[in-house]
């Protein structure tokens, strides 16, 4: 398995785990003081990291700027999907809408940074994009017994 | 319904999902930028530096309206969002690393993007819930996409 791959599997496994443990925090408080507490977690991680993984600051300032830009991005998308869904959309079409935003991804590297994906590449992202917006929508209802 | 100009005007729901799909798409790009000149836990460190500000409006926001949670569950919904947080970060720092030792943007996001199916799983498995038709099929596209991708 390819080392990227491995990572990336990681990666989704674990915020894979959040959608529940999510749910299990917004069941008992708001989601404006649960997001609160998940940034707090995510200072407590980082300090961690400070102090355990020594990071290399030999850094250059377009990749400063794009990290720190990432981690409002990140914040700011997952403020506006709450938005989305206060706003009255339901959320079987919200979310399953949200989750086309690797396609945009995809369209970004390959304009901007020159990526080149195959064709198992290209049908794989297809795919998972198509997978990811199944996955969101709500089961169907059960039939009154 | 019309605006003044005639135009019809973009649902709230539907600005705020397109906002979302801007803003998580680009930061898939950024990322890509930033892992080729840093290490992972530098690109988090920074990440938590860029959450700061809205962190402290959402913090402003609870202080204002004083959420009116139940106590006798708050503590256990702030370790649940703690929690969330933690498992959270520890997937940027996968991600970023995936993105670091040569995953491409574009087939990176997509994996990652996968993640309801853990969470799908976890709810059928962990939860003891059924899962429709559709969910099932976006379980097996998810298996074939992570195949197709890693190809």
């Amino acid at each position: 398995m390819h080392a990227w791959l491995a990572f990336a599997i990681l990666a989704l496994t674990l915020w894979g785990v959040t959608g529940v443990t999510q749910k299990l925090s917004t069941n008992r408080i708001s989601s404006e003081r649960s997001f609160l507490w998940f940034c707090w977690a995510m200072v407590a991680l980082s300090a961690s990291v400070l102090l355990v993984a020594h990071p290399h600051w030999e850094l250059g300032t377009v990749v400063v700027l794009c990290s720190i830009a990432g981690g409002a991005l990140n914040g700011l998308g997952a403020w506006t999907s709450f938005r989305a869904l206060e706003s009255g959309g339901k959320a079987s079409i919200v979310i399953s809408l949200i989750s086309l935003y690797p396609l945009l991804t995809v369209i970004l590297a390959v304009l901007l940074l020159g990526e080149r994906l195959t064709w198992m590449q290209s049908a794989g992202a297809c795919t998972a994009i198509t997978a990811a917006i199944l996955l969101s929508l709500e089961g169907e209802p059960k039939k009154a017994a | 319904m019309k605006e003044k100009g005639g135009f019809r005007k973009l649902p709230a729901w539907l600005f705020w999902s397109l906002a979302s799909i801007v803003l998580w798409g680009t930061w898939g790009l950024v990322s890509k930028v930033a892992s080729a000149g840093m290490d992972a836990y530098a690109n988090q460190l920074l990440y938590t530096v860029g959450l700061a500000p809205l962190m402290i409006f959402v913090a402003w926001s609870v202080h204002k309206e004083n959420a009116g949670d139940r106590r006798d569950t708050r503590a256990t919904g702030i370790f649940w969002a703690f929690f969330t947080g933690i498992l959270g970060g520890v997937g940027n720092l996968a991600f970023f690393q995936a993105l670091v030792v040569g995953g491409k943007a574009s087939v990176v996001a997509p994996v990652t993007a996968l993640f309801p199916m853990v969470t799908v799983l976890l709810a059928l498995i962990v939860l003891k819930e059924r899962l429709g038709r559709v969910q099932w099929a976006g379980l097996t596209l998810a298996f074939v996409a992570i195949y197709l991708l890693s190809a």
